[in-house]
């Protein structure tokens, strides 16, 4: 059996996992409704209750939109940061947090770090397996746009070389991502910092001109403004790695002896298996730290899976809460049409119907209120990973999974099981008491 | 055409043991058109319930050949629904369905081979009973107290069932209406040849029956010919 399953096209190993979870209620329907045409009461019951009938399904659809919109919004902020971290595959820096260092780098948050020398930097840079050694600099800004600092090949490298304009030729040049609001031959002047407590000032020897714009990325690079890595270092008044007779180079090679240091090296390595070797390599006690920011962020959603299974949780409890009531309801409900139902029964109507009448109807509040909360959870979802992008930068979207699928169709055929208590329930009532009523 | 009825030891218990009524004997001849009168309170509608089998009670109802209180629940659902038509004091309509719809209301949980017909035999009675094809596609939301009686009558009548029980069909209609229900249920039992059992205080009804029993406290006290 796991042979021919294993075989299947994962797909359709989705689609039949659905059916079954969904085949207990399909069953139970299909034995309940069989020969019988109850939608013309249930219609009725519907309108007769449909205050009622609207407050369940609003019931129902909220808890199940919660459910499918946070989890589907975890998994896409999930999806999102492993994106945006996928151009780092190893990140060099001097020893401390990972967390800081990977937050700094792939998500432009800045923090204080101690600086990489350029021995240093020379080693991992003329390092065989090394293709691509892009010193990051930042810590200056335009307006809500951090300044960095890099190498062309990464600048390149991180859009897939696909830059509107021209890559820069000078230190007065720069790129400006995707988002950022700076026309191609639009001049600025950095500010020194972020924020309210930049120094607008501070550099305003530095005129740089944008003459390109990057591609879209879905990172936050995209409001970030690159320039090149000697631009950063002039303009805070450093040497700018390169020896002086050298004149205005721009990039790589860069001089040991003028290198005024890099809080962190982001390498692309020439081959998948050279990444660990060169993790190893340049993880050195108090000298430098190589980690996979993949890595990193996989720790972080191993944090973030407990949440996640906190919030499965929540969100199981919410909807099981909401099947209780709903039965509840439901039972509520039956004593208020009890006299149709008794009617019926003197008509003739077997038991089966009465059982046909009420679980279908129970079945339209259940399904049309799962419907909605798939709806209103997908709604929901893309508000909040619009909001989570806009907030961050990072690209989030959030998409509903199979699994969403599978959750909901559990949860139907659970309740739709269960929405046969109340049913028997009605068939207990005795007939003449009712119609007397 | 209808069916006779035969009553014996007829015992019907209510809550603590009491008993509500006791019926030794009693017979009906197929095609009878009966009236049950007495006191509020008495058993005339206990009587009804217990003759559709609707109630647990000790002894015999035979409609026919059938003794409906050996017969289990779902049996008698089934008997009920092709051998008793119903009409109750308040008609018991779904106020959401039209005309047409309740008619025929015992068409949803019949065989799917016997639904045209029954459909096309509901919709036939309410024209019959004044109510046209417009009327019919309305729901009965919209009628007066006698047109909702008719369409109820026309749901009794629609499964061909050859015993009629009516419980109080008169008593929710102004006078003028329920004299012609009155007319309209006799004229039906006479034409079709349906037994007519009718639980009535109104006199107007009762006067129409061919047979009158009256039950005072649990108990037939009174057995007489048609009232003139």
């Amino acid at each position: 059996m796991t042979g021919p399953w294993n075989d299947l096209p994962a797909l359709a190993q989705d689609i039949l996992w659905a059916l079954m979870l969904l085949s207990p209620a399909l069953i139970v329907g299909g034995i309940v409704l069989r020969g019988y045409a109850p939608w013309p009461l249930v219609r009725a019951i519907l309108w007769r209750f449909r205050g009622a009938s609207a407050l369940f399904v609003l019931l129902i659809a909220i808890s199940v939109g919660m459910g499918i919109g946070l989890l589907a919004q975890e998994r896409g902020l999930r999806r999102g940061t492993a994106q945006a971290a996928d151009k780092f595959d190893l990140v060099i820096s001097a020893p401390g947090s990972e967390l800081s260092v990977m937050m700094a780098t792939v998500f432009l948050q800045p923090t204080d770090m101690p600086l990489l020398d350029g021995d240093t930097y020379a080693a991992i840079a003329t390092h065989e397996n090394v293709e691509i050694a892009a010193p990051i600099a930042f810590g200056d800004s335009f307006g809500n746009a951090s300044v960095i600092g890099t190498t062309a090949d990464f600048a390149r490298y991180l859009a897939d070389d696909q830059i509107d304009g021209r890559m820069w030729q000078t230190a007065g040049e720069a790129l400006a991502g995707a988002l950022v609001p700076l026309a191609i031959g639009a001049e600025f002047h950095p500010a020194h910092g972020h924020g309210d407590s930049a120094e607008t000032d501070a550099h305003d020897g530095a005129e740089l001109t944008v003459v390109g714009r990057l591609a879209p990325t879905g990172t936050p690079w995209d409001r970030a403004i690159l320039v090149p890595i000697e631009t950063i270092w002039e303009v805070h008044g450093l040497a700018n790695g390169h020896a002086p007779a050298k004149g205005t180079q721009i990039g790589p090679p860069f001089d040991a002896a003028y290198f005024p240091g890099t809080p962190a090296v982001v390498v692309r390595s020439k081959a998948l298996w050279a990444n660990y070797a060169l993790r190893a390599e340049f993880t050195r006690d108090r000298e430098t730290m190589a980690f996979f920011p993949g890595a990193v962020l996989a720790q972080l959603y191993r944090v973030l899976g407990d949440v996640r299974q906190i919030m499965s949780l929540m969100a199981l409890v919410t909807q099981v809460l909401v099947a209780a009531a709903v039965l509840l309801g439901l039972f509520i409900l039956s004593r208020l049409f009890h006299r149709q139902i008794a009617l019926l029964r003197a008509l003739g109507a077997p038991g089966r119907f009465i059982l046909a009448v009420v679980w279908s109807f129970g079945a339209t509040l259940l399904i049309t209120g799962a419907a909605l909360g798939v709806l209103s959870g997908i709604g929901a979802a893309s508000v909040l990973a619009r909001i989570v992008t806009a907030r961050t930068d990072i690209l989030v979207t959030a998409p509903l999974g199979w699994s969403d699928f599978h959750v909901l169709a559990g949860f139907l055929s659970v309740t739709l099981l269960l929405s046969l208590v109340p049913a028997a329930v009605v068939l207990r009532h005795p007939v003449v008491p009712s119609l007397r009523a | 055409m209808g069916v006779s009825l035969s009553i014996s030891g007829l015992t019907v218990l209510g809550s603590g043991g009491r008993t509500l009524l006791r019926l030794p004997q009693l017979d009906v001849p197929a095609g009878s058109i009966i009236g049950i009168e007495g006191p509020s309170g008495a058993g005339k509608s206990t009587l009804l319930y217990a003759l559709a089998g609707l109630l647990e009670a000790e002894g015999q109802v035979r409609w026919g050949d059938q003794d409906i209180l050996r017969l289990g629940p779902a049996q008698r659902a089934r008997f009920r629904a092709t051998g008793i038509g119903m009409i109750f004091q308040d008609f018991l309509l779904f106020e959401e369905l039209t005309a047409d719809q309740n008619a025929a209301l015992t068409a949803l949980f019949r065989p799917a081979r016997e639904r045209a017909a029954l459909r096309q035999h509901a919709s036939s009675w309410l024209t019959s009973l004044g109510l046209g094809a417009d009327a019919a596609r309305r729901s009965v939301a919209s009628f007066s107290g006698g047109e909702r009686q008719r369409v109820a009558i026309a749901r009794a009548m629609a499964a061909k069932a050859p015993v009629l029980l009516a419980d109080e069909p008169t008593a929710s209609l102004d006078r003028a209406t329920a004299d012609r229900l009155i007319d309209d249920l006799v004229t039906l039992a006479r034409t079709t040849g349906t037994t007519l059992i009718a639980v009535s205080h109104d006199p107007h009804l009762i006067a129409r029956m061919d047979r009158v029993l009256t039950i005072t406290d649990g108990k037939l006290t009174g057995d007489r010919g048609k009232v003139k």
